[in-house]
């Protein structure tokens, strides 16, 4: 029995003194100064508690709102909305309410470790920072050194505005190429289908001027990639103006719930309705008037130049089969809804058509938001003001990052290579969710050392089961860090891991897209110092460039935000830095619509001079080329000018014989489009080789093998489903995102868990009853739930929301919890018992078949009791 | 000065250089993972003895084992014990001490985390700019008590009583409404976790010297 | 202090920018000048408007935040409210918060009564002797401050948890973080429920659901003056002439002060089993399934 007595303490303070004495090992303190008395101020701990009130920006899900955090006694209380943002008018979600707790998540890592046991064992020794910058620094120089700088893979989860110019610049100026991105998971075949039409990516609906609201495949007054910005303005919209909302669903989600009307649609969908719809407006003529006037700036045959009359005509050609009564057929819609809507849409005017995941998550996603381009563009409900807009943000200068000459392994982030199943034509944003099953296929030594940075590639992916053997496989992933600002289930499966800072503790300038068309400027700036040794990456990798030689003007991510943000014209005048601190928020007060009319030539009101004679119109459009620069050609069949020294093609004949659309990287050369007797910047490329015009009629895809105009096909895995067969889609829930909510308690307690949506009507065929053990089924895998048997379930449908089923992560994810329920006096409060389980586990990673966007939708299973 | 050294205050001072050796010690070992040199010294003879003649059983591999192998057992077991991840112990009073009416613990920078940073403040001591854990770390505490006991020391030296005693009275306040709040209670946790026998051991001394202390701060404060 | 000054105070103006810019002013006026200069006390009143809420959450988590309310305790829920078969089902949502009940209001609107809660307390005369706006009250263990806001005070609190059992509507709950210093036998445990943000209140600033709602469903503020919002909103829709469809449990008449702007009949649709307690408690949660 150990005890203390006056004896033994005399010994052991003689012997602790010795070893003091000794002064080994005993160096760093905590402390300094020395301990003033006699000054005759009390002990007790002040009582007055100072409040700070700091703006900043939330991060909880890529919306990224303003928000003002507040500080008491160094510990962060409280956050809520910035009022003078122009984006979130003084609101936040839930979910950034919640996001408090992240900081002082008692499962958060606070020191660098690196893993003892086997992978995947769960046993860590504590690092310094040195010595983990070291082993990282040390793996990149060896890779260049040897002259493979590409075999260092760099995947990203979220890595926004600052963060993504730093960190993604300073992982490029290592020489590597290899980096991927998670766009794949989210909403890329909507992004290949606007690059491929109006060129950028990214819509935003302009709802503070609409009129008529309808939703397809979004569940935006719940969760969206610009979520609070946009959604507390359709309640307004609805409630205060009136404005009509309706909304397709595949499920009764809160967004259905609040609309004028919900329309249940079976899963996939969408296009057939969407088409449908078009059709009824080319049958009516609705798109007379706004539509006409629109269509000179849209492409609808193979003609650049050919009349309004000659477009529709072909548009009538193409959606002559695509009838109201095809579609019911299809989507289980009646054709008298669709003709409905259609009209409601076409005539209420301006009008916004807001589509999102639901609507992409399968087979035909690309082209599935191809057709609602045209359906809008028929309509005129185009980047004017009340419809579908081209997305304004901030445009923030960057301090300078420097660059290297970079390599990338080639077949490891577009999927499968040509000729292979799962390989697409136009992968823009890439198809991230295959990058592990393509390592796998290439074998080892493919990639020597990997770091995920705000990325779970276990959960945030499809297969589980190939996502768990190639990440415990050390052949074919040779070194793994992750940086992370918790005990990810990925995170779980590295060899180092690196405490990232959590968003409430560093520092960027911010750039979401502006619902008000303005385009706001704003900051994230640390409201707490971080816990513990946790660090923003971003300082982590200024340290490893710097010591592999490489000069920043900046030592930590903080002074390169303040540094860009001195510099970005407009706020630099209203006082930079210093000002942004202070207020958080600025914007220049002017909105952006029409963007494709700005005029880059009109001959009737600019000279247009070239060599010594003047043009006064555009009909030798050959001839001006010069006027727009030196090495400019004009591409007939595309009508645009391109300047071709900026394309891959190596001459000008082989620009000139392959043409506009036919050169690798010709897009990067686009100067203007001719339409009529102006040449206008019109809706520019930017990822895909495109006109000016809004492309609903696509050259690019007729030069693939593939119809030029949106074209139905059906799912091939759903042809011929068994009566016993369902679709199971996934939805998200209010209080949660994707993967990094679920630690945080008051989200997690309000939706522990995941329970299955399913009809009564398909529950009562099975015997299954509400909160009955089921097991669900797929080609690939099968899992286990529980039923919520509910009439908001589509008969045919079991409805499995992401977020649950974590496995590591923390005591209120994944029921994790340090010893004795001791460390968190809530423990004991801790009300549920079954953590969820995720559907990711049975969906295959597979691709939409022009964008190779993860098909979230498409699994088709067979659900019984368990 | 010399005529106020007298014995009394000789005893007084020995009393305190043995306290500030404790707490010195306790501070050090739970700062950090131990490092080569400490571990030799605990492992000298001497020391050993003292560790027995607590009662502490270190066990004989703890002796033996060879110093490479020990240093890394015992800085896995550091992080596993007090950093995780996965169930951990974190060495913070904010987490343990259980503050009954207002229910602010069990949490990261919790309200005694900020009375101790306050506590530490007001007494004219500074953290140090590269501290990078919080205010309220085990090993600050003890390291805190270890300086105001140096001060004590000193005052005792100088002949200075009215200081001594107020430096007494300071350190009573901390353990009374600190240390013995939660010390021997993550103690304990501590030794029902601990894997080697070396932390166990250390956790056991270290939860039975804080109610040492709290049995004995007023008889120093009234023997004084 | 001006009229002026002590109208804004009423009126609760949007508060966020106020705390965040530290300009939020204290309501501490000394007792006569108030009195002296308005007539009517404040009577603070809650309106949520159903046509807006979205079930997001964001008032149950901000208030969370607010009071760091343990797991599974909870001052301001959502309930999902589903009715109908499909195709034709419906949804909706209800936010409920501590009604604040006045307890009986007589003919004319003059209040009179404390609620059940406050009659069940027997601790309810212990507290101190407060005055606010010229108006002398106690307060005790659970008690009603003269602007209607129904409070409680865990220093007094004896833990015989008869407020639980006297509130028709579960909103009261045992605080397991809160050790009370008048325990009895068999409870040591505080107890806890929304107090309209009192604090919040007090210094001008409307209570953190409030702030929270994106959607502009929840209102506060006070029923005597005119000019207020929430003044406003109870003439436009008739709220409190038409207590039956605009309050929950009006058949219990504890007349309760947070009113509903319900034109689709959502109310109706809404019921539990209010008369026994474990299974109203039980209801007073926030659940997404």
């Amino acid at each position: 029995m150990s005890t203390i007595t006056r004896r033994n303490f005399m010994k052991f303070a003689a012997a602790s003194g010795a070893v003091l004495a000794a002064g080994k090992g005993f160096e760093s303190e905590a402390l300094a100064g020395t301990v003033a008395t006699q000054t005759g101020r009390d002990f007790s701990p002040a009582t007055g508690k100072e409040r700070k009130a700091i703006p900043s920006a939330c991060w909880q899900c890529v919306s990224r709102d303003s928000m003002i955090g507040f500080v008491e006694d160094g510990r962060l209380v409280k956050l809520e909305g910035h009022p003078k943002s122009i984006r979130g008018q003084g609101h936040i979600c839930a979910r950034g309410q919640g996001g408090l707790t992240s900081v002082y998540d008692p499962d958060r890592i606070l020191y660098p470790m690196r893993r003892t046991g086997p992978r995947g064992s769960g046993k860590w020794k504590r690092i310094s920072w040195d010595e983990a910058i070291s082993e990282l620094t040390g793996r990149i120089k060896k890779l260049r050194d040897a002259g493979h700088p590409e075999k260092f893979l760099f995947h990203y989860g979220r890595m926004k505005a600052s963060s993504g110019k730093l960190i993604g610049g300073l992982v490029k100026a290592t020489g590597t190429g290899s980096i991927g991105n998670h766009t794949g998971v989210c909403e890329s075949a909507k992004w290949t289908a606007q690059e491929m039409t109006w060129g950028g990516h990214f819509d935003n609906w302009d709802i503070d001027h609409t009129k008529y609201m309808l939703i397809m495949g979004s569940n935006i007054l719940e969760t969206h990639t610009n979520h609070m910005s946009v959604a507390h303005r359709i309640m307004h919209a609805k409630i205060d103006r009136g404005v009509p909302m309706k909304t397709f669903d595949v499920r009764m989600s809160n967004t259905a719930a609040k609309s004028d009307e919900w329309i249940p649609i079976k899963q996939g969908t969408d296009m057939a309705v969407v088409l449908a719809m078009t059709k009824v407006v080319l049958d009516k003529g609705l798109y007379k008037g706004d539509g006409e006037e629109f269509l000179k700036f849209c492409k609808c045959t193979p003609k650049h130049d050919d009349t309004v009359a000659n477009k529709i005509a072909a548009l009538k050609k193409h959606y002559a089969n695509y009838t109201p009564a095809w579609a019911e057929k299809i989507s289980g819609v009646p054709a008298s809804t669709i003709e409905k809507i259609a009209v409601e849409f076409a005539t209420t005017k301006p009008a916004v058509l807001i589509a999102y995941r639901g609507a992409v998550t399968n087979y035909n996603g690309c082209d599935s938001e191809r057709a609602r381009q045209v359906l809008s563009s028929l309509t005129g409900n185009v980047d004017a003001p009340g419809t579908n807009c081209k997305a304004v943000g901030a445009g923030w200068k960057s301090a300078k990052v420097p660059k290297a000459k970079t390599k990338k392994v080639k077949d490891i982030f577009d999927g499968a290579p040509k000729g292979e199943p799962e390989s697409y034509p136009f992968p823009t944003h890439h198809a991230s969710h295959q990058v592990l099953s393509r390592i796998k296929a290439k074998g080892p030594g493919t990639f020597d050392l990997a770091v995920w940075y705000c990325y779970t590639p276990y959960f945030a992916n499809g297969n589980w089961a190939e996502n768990e053997a190639v990440l415990k496989d050390e052949s074919l992933l040779p070194f793994v860090i992750s940086c992370d600002t918790s005990y990810g289930d990925s995170t779980h499966f590295a060899d180092m891991i690196l405490p990232d800072a959590t968003y409430l503790e560093r520092f960027d300038w911010e750039d979401m897209v502006d619902p008000t068309q303005t385009g706001e400027y704003y900051i994230r700036q640390a409201l707490v110092k971080p816990l513990g040794e946790a660090r923003d990456f971003g300082d982590v990798m200024i340290e490893v460039v710097n010591r592999l030689g490489m000069k920043t003007n900046y030592k930590t991510k903080e002074e390169y935000v303040q540094q860009s943000v001195d510099m970005t014209p407009g706020v630099k005048e209203a006082g930079g830095w210093a000002y942004m601190a202070k207020e958080g928020v600025w914007n220049a007060g002017k909105t952006h619509y029409f963007s494709y009319k700005e005029v880059i030539l009109d001959p009737k009101k600019q000279v247009c001079k070239v060599g010594g004679s003047v043009y006064e119109d555009l009909k030798d459009p050959e001839a001006i080329c010069s006027y727009f620069g030196d090495d400019v050609l004009f591409d007939n069949l595309a009508g645009v000018w391109w300047h071709w020294k900026a394309s891959k093609a190596h001459s000008e004949d082989e620009a000139k014989q392959k043409g506009y659309y036919g050169t690798k990287y010709a897009y990067k050369g686009y100067v203007a489009t001719k339409m009529g007797d102006i040449a206008y910047k019109g809706f520019g490329p930017d990822k895909v080789n495109k006109s000016g015009y809004m492309e609903l009629w696509s050259q690019i895809l007729v030069d693939a093998g593939y119809n030029a105009l949106p074209e139905w096909m059906p799912a091939p895995n759903q042809k011929n489903m068994g009566s016993d067969d369902m679709h199971l889609t996934t939805y998200k829930v209010c209080v949660q995102t994707h993967s990094r909510t679920q630690n945080n308690k008051w989200l997690t307690e309000i939706y522990p868990n995941n329970h299955a949506w399913i009809n009564p009507k398909d529950a009562g065929k099975r015997g299954i009853s509400d909160g009955d053990k089921i097991k669900v089924k797929s080609p690939i895998a099968e899992m286990t739930s529980y039923a919520h048997v509910t009439e908001n379930a589509q008969p045919g449908h079991i409805h499995i929301a992401h977020h649950m089923g974590h496995i590591q992560y923390g005591r209120y994810a994944s029921g994790n919890k340090a010893p004795e329920g001791r460390s968190d006096p809530d423990d004991k409060n801790i009300h549920w018992k079954w953590h969820g389980s995720h559907p990711n586990q049975v969906i295959p990673n597979w691709g939409d078949r022009l964008s190779g966007f993860q098909r979230w939708n498409d699994t088709v299973v067979t659900v019984k009791k368990a | 000065m010399d005529s106020a050294m007298n014995a009394k205050n000789k005893k007084s001072v020995a009393l305190a250089d043995q306290r500030i050796n404790v707490y010195g010690f306790l501070a050090g070992i739970y700062r950090q993972e131990l490092v080569p040199d400490l571990l030799s010294q605990i492992r000298t003879p001497p020391f050993r003895g003292v560790l027995s003649d607590l009662g502490a059983n270190l066990g004989d591999e703890f002796f033996a084992r060879k110093d490479e192998d020990m240093i890394e057992d015992l800085a896995v077991e550091y992080t596993r014990l007090f950093m995780g991840p996965g169930k951990h112990i974190p060495p913070y009073e904010s987490i343990h001490h259980e503050r009954r009416t207002d229910g602010d613990w069990g949490k990261f920078w919790g309200a005694s985390t900020v009375e101790v940073k306050k506590f530490i403040e007001t007494a004219g001591l500074q953290y140090k700019d590269d501290f990078a854990a919080l205010p309220d770390h085990i090993s600050v505490e003890f390291e805190f008590m270890q300086k105001v006991i140096e001060r004590e020391r000193d005052a005792w030296a100088e002949g200075d009583r009215d200081k001594a005693l107020y430096c007494l009275k300071m350190e009573k306040m901390f353990i009374d409404d600190h240390l013995i709040k939660w010390v021997p209670r993550f103690c304990s946790e501590v030794v029902s976790n601990a894997e080697l026998s070396f932390y166990r051991e250390i956790a056991k001394i270290t939860g039975n010297f804080i109610e040492f202390e709290k049995e004995n701060i007023d008889a120093y404060i009234s023997d004084a | 202090m001006s009229e002026k000054y002590s109208k804004s105070r009423r009126d609760v103006l949007k508060g966020a920018g106020a705390v965040a810019l530290g300009v939020a002013a204290t309501s501490v006026l000394p007792v006569s000048e108030v009195s002296a200069a308005k007539k009517a006390k404040e009577r603070w009143a809650f309106v949520v408007d159903l046509r807006r809420c979205v079930g997001c959450r964001t008032c149950t988590v901000s208030c969370k935040s607010e009071f760091n309310v343990p797991l599974g305790r909870w001052r301001a829920v959502i309930k999902t409210v589903d009715w109908g078969t499909f195709p034709k089902n419906r949804r909706a949502f209800v936010p409920r918060l501590c009604n604040h009940c006045a307890g009986e209001v007589g003919t004319k609107g003059q209040e009179s009564d404390v609620p059940p809660c406050v009659e069940m307390c027997p601790e309810a005369k212990s507290g101190k002797r407060m005055t606010m706006d010229g108006v002398r009250y106690r307060t005790g263990a659970t008690y009603k401050r003269p602007d209607g806001m129904i409070l409680f005070d865990n220093s007094l609190c004896i833990g015989c948890y008869k407020c639980l059992k006297a509130c028709p509507y579960g909103v009261r709950y045992i605080d397991p973080s809160v050790k009370l210093d008048k325990p009895n036998k068999e409870a040591d445990e505080g107890i806890g429920k929304c107090t309209f943000c009192d604090h919040r209140v007090d210094q001008g600033i409307e209570p953190s659901c409030v702030q929270g709602c994106p959607h502009g469903t929840r209102t506060f503020g006070d029923m005597n003056d005119p000019n207020s919002k929430v003044s406003k909103l109870i003439k436009e829709f008739n709220l409190d002439k038409s207590r039956k469809k605009t309050t929950l449990l009006p058949d219990e008449k504890t007349a309760p002060h947070v009113f509903y702007i319900d034109p689709d009949g959502i109310l109706s649709h809404y019921t539990f089993d209010h008369k026994d307690q474990a299974k109203r408690e039980a209801e007073y949660r926030d659940r997404i399934l």
